[in-house]
């Protein structure tokens, strides 16, 4: 039994540590939010030269060949420093579907791209009607004539569409509306005709974008893998997709709790530092003990899922769950101890916040992963 | 014990909701226009347009059954929003403190919701120890006016306020509670900086007040000089009586439900998803509770006692129902909840989720943080000493 990181892995968590604290202050954060892409290109070419992009890419296909507990390395880093480059939905969620389903092809236009930073994917999966149900599909692909595919339908929520130059989309193709059965993924590149993207910033500042597909065309090679079998890729995309999301808020949670506990040292009220009621003290040690917790299922959840996949799907719904419903707790409490300093926007623990409560509703929330952990 | 209306406020309840449904906004008419003459007609009413100012002050009289049933119709019909600077907290304290020329001068407008009020109290280095306060107020050699300067912070709508009640010091010597003066300020002149402060809703309704050199003549004085602690303090406690929300979090939780029920999930909708089901029902039951904790509470005033120490727990209990209200209702939105500022995606109610969910943190902050509330409670109540 070893809780260490590896002498590489320490390497990569300084270096984006180093990255963060030179290029990620509050102020640089914001100005990003409001400029009109919502990122920097040249952080995310610092990524990609600094290796970042290729690190959970197979050997085989020109990557580092790490996994989930390389990925959880970068994102609690990231977490701490709100990134806002689209590394998670474009490099960790559409690159394994990619490395996952992608034949020769495929990989050679797109994986090069993901890997020099010169291209981003995303994946447009959510629609309103199923909630957070990953089989409940009504975008349907009908094949034409020619051999290739007609889209109709709309998703929801789906993360960077407007700076993605590619969406990975599920779709139906055959099977009823909640069936697993039937379910194609296509990539489909989004200055296609009939693609309509309606953009909009969420609470944390990030990009999203309902994305409408009205009769479009694509050709027979924008099928991934094979038709009406893709749910298994899509849940074990959600499941990396959790576990880079669950290291994410874990590294907000740390921030959180530790802001909380060295604002109420340097507050002074009724002559003395507020940190010295016992109220405050007990409120920081849940909050400490509640993120450890979380960080404990992390850990948990991520080694059991490079170790056997298949197996960690229950480890991986009690982490969507503990986070969720930690991630509010936390958030809550820092914001009270904060008092009207914490209904601020010019605290980190504000944006840490609203960053925590998107987490939260992407891939399922806490209820949803707390239902499922129970069935 | 006996908790049905008698004959008496039976009839009221229907007159009640008579005047409310013959007054209700017509969509498509001004706003503004209609609600200066609700406000307007309902004084006609004799005294419904300021139904917690005593009689003597064109108020109702009504009992505390009758105060119950006006806040139970008003919350489900759409009454026209007030703000409760002027009317409910500063009218009380001129009612009890101020002169019969300052009574005369400021309570008409205030009735009339012609003039807008601030309170402010909290400065950078008094929050939940307001007594801390240090916006100094110098009495000139020929005592006509005040010099003030200092700082106020998270002052609601000042900047739309023409007036503030402000708490300064007077006196930086002896108990720090004794040396704080009640002033009243205009708010539109040289010498007040109004800066926004944006909120995490995303929304400007608190400020910062920066009070430089500003001349404020005696007569704009309430009470005595270093008095001001005294009058303040009765005044807190109208805040926090009125901060409970009940009979509005009782409407807001069945379009909760309505809202929950036409989120589709499956063949069904969210209200039987029993995770999101199973914590409805919680807070249904505890509105339940409170609900009558408020009417006991009531009940008491109405035989002439001091508030018991149900009334204590109203503030405590009654907002953090409206934040779980509020976290249901982001919660219900589900993903859509985190898409604001848009004006087509997903149902309407879920865009504003989080916003409304991240304002609402303030509730269990303004008015005394919880924690200083329970304080009270454990002094007060419990009788339990520090
Ligand atoms: C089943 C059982 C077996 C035991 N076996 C043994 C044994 O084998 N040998 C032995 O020596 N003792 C034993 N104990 C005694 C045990 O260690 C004491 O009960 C314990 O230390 C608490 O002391 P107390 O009972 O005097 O409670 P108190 O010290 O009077 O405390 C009462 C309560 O006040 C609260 N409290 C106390 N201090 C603080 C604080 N600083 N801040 C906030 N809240 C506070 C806590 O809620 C606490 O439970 C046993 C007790 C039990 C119940
Ligand atoms: C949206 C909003 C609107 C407001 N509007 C107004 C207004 O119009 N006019 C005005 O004057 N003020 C207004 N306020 C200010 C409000 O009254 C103060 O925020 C409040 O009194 C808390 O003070 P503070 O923010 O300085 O927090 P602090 O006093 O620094 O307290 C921070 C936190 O510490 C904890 N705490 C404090 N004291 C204790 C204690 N003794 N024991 C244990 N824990 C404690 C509480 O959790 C508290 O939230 C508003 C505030 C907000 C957020």
């Amino acid at each position: 039994m070893n809780f260490e990181l590896s002498e590489t892995q320490s390497i990569l968590k300084d270096s984006v540590e180093r990255f963060i604290a030179e290029s990620y202050s509050l102020d640089k954060r914001q100005s990003l939010v409001k400029s009109e892409l919502g990122f920097s290109q040249d952080n995310w070419k610092k990524m990609a030269e600094l290796g970042w992009l290729s690190i959970t890419v197979p050997e085989s296909a020109g990557g580092f060949g790490g996994n989930q507990i390389d990925s959880m390395i970068m994102m609690e880093e990231f977490g701490k420093g709100l990134v806002l480059e689209p590394f998670f939905i474009s490099t960790v969620v559409a690159g394994q579907i990619l490395c996952e389903l992608g034949n020769e092809e495929q990989k050679q236009d797109w994986l090069t791209g993901l890997i020099t930073g010169d291209c981003q994917l995303t994946f447009a999966y959510a629609e309103e009607q199923a909630r957070f149900d990953l089989e409940d599909v009504l975008t349907r692909a009908k094949p034409d004539e020619k051999g290739g595919f007609i889209i109709d339908g709309t998703k929801s929520m789906v993360l960077y569409a407007a700076s993605a130059d590619a969406m990975i989309v599920s779709c139906r193709t055959s099977g009823g509306q909640y069936e697993k059965k039937g379910i194609t993924l296509f990539l489909v590149p989004k200055d296609l005709k009939g693609v309509h993207i309606d953009s909009f910033e969420t609470v944390d500042g990030q990009r999203a974008a309902e994305v409408r597909f009205e009769n479009v065309r694509v050709d027979g090679n924008a099928l991934l893998g094979e038709e009406g079998v893709a749910f298994s890729t899509i849940k074990r995309a959600q499941q990396i997709g959790i576990l880079a999301l669950c290291a994410e808020a874990t590294g907000i949670m740390e921030c959180l709790y530790k802001d909380t506990a060295s604002y109420t040292q340097d507050r002074e009220q009724f002559d003395r530092p507020m940190s010295e009621f016992q109220v405050i003290q007990h409120r920081l040690v849940d909050m400490f003990m509640e993120y450890e917790q979380c960080k404990s299922m992390l850990l948990r959840a991520t080694l059991e899922f490079v170790h056997n996949p298949d197996g960690s799907s229950r480890s991986i719904h009690a982490l969507k769950y503990l986070v969720g419903k930690t991630a509010k707790f936390i958030g809550e409490n820092a914001i009270q101890l904060h008092g009207g300093m914490g209904m601020t926007e010019e605290l980190n623990i504000a944006h840490y916040f609203k960053r925590l409560l998107t987490i939260d509703i992407l891939f399922g929330n806490s209820d949803y992963h707390l239902e499922k952990f129970a069935a | 014990m006996d908790i049905n209306l008698n004959q008496e406020e039976l009839s009221f309840q229907a007159d009640v909701k008579e005047f409310l449904s013959e007054n209700a906004h017509q969509p498509g008419t001004d706003y503004n226009e209609w609600r200066l003459n609700w406000f307007k007609v309902a004084a006609s009413k004799g005294g419904w347009d300021v139904p917690k100012w005593p009689e003597a002050f064109g108020g109702p009289g009504w009992s505390p059954t009758q105060h119950y049933i006006w806040e139970q119709e008003t919350s489900r019909a759409q009454t026209p929003w007030d703000l409760p600077f002027g009317l409910s907290m500063l009218a009380p304290v001129l009612m009890n403190y101020g002169s019969k020329e300052q009574q005369d001068r400021f309570l008409p407008d205030i009735r009339n919701r012609v003039v807008n009020w601030c309170q402010g109290y909290s400065e950078p280095n008094a929050g939940s120890d307001l007594a801390n306060l240090k916006t100094k107020a110098t009495l000139s050699e020929d005592g006509t006016h005040y010099l003030v300067n200092g700082t106020k912070v998270w002052t609601t709508l000042a900047h739309i306020a023409d007036w503030m009640f402000c708490l300064t010091r007077t006196n930086e010597t002896g108990k720090k509670q004794e040396g704080i003066t009640f002033l009243l300020i205009p708010m539109k002149q040289d010498g007040i900086e109004v800066k926004p402060i944006i909120t995490l809703g995303g929304s400007h309704s608190v400020n910062m007040v920066h009070i430089t050199d500003v001349k404020v003549p005696v007569e704009n004085r309430i009470g005595e000089e270093n008095k001001g602690w005294g009058y303040a303090k009765g005044l807190l406690a109208h805040e926090r009586t009125g901060l409970a929300g009940i009979s509005r979090s009782i409407v807001a939780l069945e379009s909760l439900k309505k809202q929950a029920g036409s989120v589709k999930r499956g063949n069904g909708n969210l209200m039987d998803e029993p995770t999101f089901k199973l914590k409805v029902a919680e807070l249904e039951a505890d509105l339940m509770a409170v609900e009558y904790t408020e009417l006991r509470s009531l009940a008491n005033a109405a035989s002439g006692n001091e508030p018991g120490p149900e009334s204590s727990i109203l503030k405590l209990k009654g907002t953090e129902i409206q934040q779980r209200l509020q976290r249901l209702t982001m919660e219900a939105g589900g993903i859509y909840s985190s898409a604001w500022g848009m004006s087509n995606v997903g149902p309407s109610f879920a865009r504003s989720g989080m916003s409304g969910y991240l304002s609402s943190r303030a509730f269990t902050i303004y008015g005394g943080a919880s924690e200083v509330q329970k304080d009270v409670v454990a002094k007060n109540v419990l009788g339990l000493k520090k």
